[in-house]
């Protein structure tokens, strides 16, 4: 019984080893004005990165590093009851994340933040889905999770155990992560892009 | 197993090879004979083989033989970020455990007194008191690394068994781990392309000597205030950690050769390092 309970222990940190690497493909480190640094990941092919409002300072220039060099990035735009921002830096490319619906969360699942906390580049935590938190229209608003943050992961993704963007990590509230739900932050894109082309 | 050398509660050691145990040097207070828990709960008493402060390890031996075999190791291809670990410690009678992922991998990172570590683990888990020396273990039980609280003043680390092993072995050997010492405090300044361009320098900086040690190899070497390091034993120096590593590089007993800028003329001055593990 031991040697099946380690064989899928094993397994499932290989597939964490993947994990983590899928994520380090697809986020970049935003560093804008006097704000510190935070996290952006990319979305789509066009050099579009998305993160949180509060990691780029309005009227300052924002620059993104992908794979150790940095680049000039330019602010989109920003959604600040949502706390998020669309920059654009041409020459970042990436994997595009796939996005899971909030609605399809439960308590307990196991979920994954990725950034660059305090600093360290690229780093994994772990934990569970606390509760997605809804609004009026009981809409999912928020998704809170145990998972350790810190100032460096703002703006990163929360992801499930299969890779997938549940949301953007904004804040700790009581030691809990908040996180926006991806569906928020994909209507945003959707809404700015369609601003820029009207 | 558990090491008690300290109040309050006895710290996590782990049977690195048979008959020797590793932990945190910051856990162990006492000096001379310990007493130790064997994993099977059965006391024994241990000697000192060595401590290296700058990477927070000591090395026991363990006294009479009490059967104290080595766990096994797993292979570094679980040094990678995303692996499921739990970190276990003894802080008493009982085993405690607390289940984690490696968080990042650091390269090349330098501790706070000096030691270089080529790759650091950082944890997401929690180690509670008395974790610090007990092991990393992976999925299969396998030992990867040594959990330390101290190194980062609070944050979980871990050194990874290859690591250890390079200290173990020369704690074992020597008792101390080799650190060689000039004696004097650098910070790093830019110099001017004219300048730069005058001595045909490559780089753009160097380390200014901004104190020196009395009775240090520096000062018997006649280094002066105010002198600028640009190589070590032919390196380029443009940062403090520059300095660390070309002094590392060089053998027990054998000079080091300084190519040094004073009053705008280039000297080269030849400086045997101390061993500074030793006086610890």
């Amino acid at each position: 019984m031991n040697a099946s309970l380690f064989g899928s222990a094993r397994a499932a940190s290989s597939n964490l080893n993947g994990l983590a690497e899928l994520l380090r493909e697809a986020v970049v480190e935003v560093r804008s004005g006097d704000v510190g640094s935070g996290t952006g990941i990319i979305w789509g092919g066009a050099g579009l990165i998305v993160t949180n409002a509060h990691c780029v300072r309005r009227g300052s220039s924002v620059e993104v590093d992908a794979n150790g060099k940095w680049r000039e990035a330019r602010a989109l735009a920003y959604h600040p009851k949502h706390d998020l921002a669309l920059i654009a830096a041409p020459s970042v490319s990436g994997p595009m994340l796939e996005l899971r619906d909030p609605e399809s969360l439960r308590a307990g699942e196991l979920v994954f933040a990725h950034g660059h906390p305090l600093g360290v580049r690229d780093a994994l935590a772990m934990g569970v889905i606390h509760t997605v938190a809804r609004d009026r229209s009981k809409s999912p608003r928020w998704v809170v999770a145990d998972v350790r943050l810190a100032p460096g992961n703002s703006g990163g993704p929360l992801v499930d155990a299969e890779g997938r963007l549940v949301g953007i990590n904004s804040m700790v509230v009581n030691g809990l992560g908040v996180a926006i739900p991806s569906t928020l932050v994909h209507q945003f894109v959707e809404r700015a892009l369609s601003q820029r082309a009207a | 197993m558990a090491i008690n050398a300290r109040r309050r509660i006895p710290s996590s050691g782990i049977i690195w090879r048979d008959g020797v145990v590793v932990s945190a040097s910051h856990t162990v207070r006492s000096e001379g004979e310990i007493s130790i828990t064997l994993p099977g709960g059965e006391p024994a008493n241990a000697t000192i083989a060595g401590r290296d402060s700058a990477t927070d390890l000591i090395v026991l031996r363990i006294k009479g033989n009490a059967s104290a075999k080595a766990a096994p190791r797993a292979d570094a291809s679980s040094l990678r970020v995303g692996t499921l670990v739990l970190a276990v410690g003894r802080p008493g009678k009982n085993v405690s455990a607390s289940f984690g992922i490696v968080s990042a991998v650091g390269e090349g990172w330098r501790t706070w007194q000096g030691a270089r570590i080529d790759r650091v683990l950082r944890l997401d888990l929690a180690v509670y008191d008395g974790f610090s020396g007990g092991p990393l273990v992976d999925a299969a039980g396998s030992v990867l690394a040594i959990n330390n609280s101290a190194l980062a003043r609070g944050t979980p680390l871990a050194l990874p068994a290859q690591a250890v092993d390079r200290v173990v072995d020369e704690l074992l050997e020597r008792g101390h781990v080799r650190r060689p010492f000039i004696g004097v405090a650098v910070q790093p300044v830019a110099l001017s392309a004219a300048l730069a361009k005058k001595h045909q320098l490559s780089g753009d900086g160097g380390l200014l000597i901004v104190s020196i040690a009395d009775n240090s190899p520096a000062e018997k070497g006649g280094i002066l205030l105010g002198d600028l390091l640009l190589e070590a034993g032919g390196q380029r120096l443009s940062r403090p950690d520059d300095l660390l590593d070309a002094l590392s590089a060089t053998r027990p007993g054998e000079g080091v050769s300084l190519k040094i800028l004073r009053g705008g003329v280039l000297k080269t001055i030849s400086i045997t390092p101390t061993d500074r593990g030793e006086q610890e």
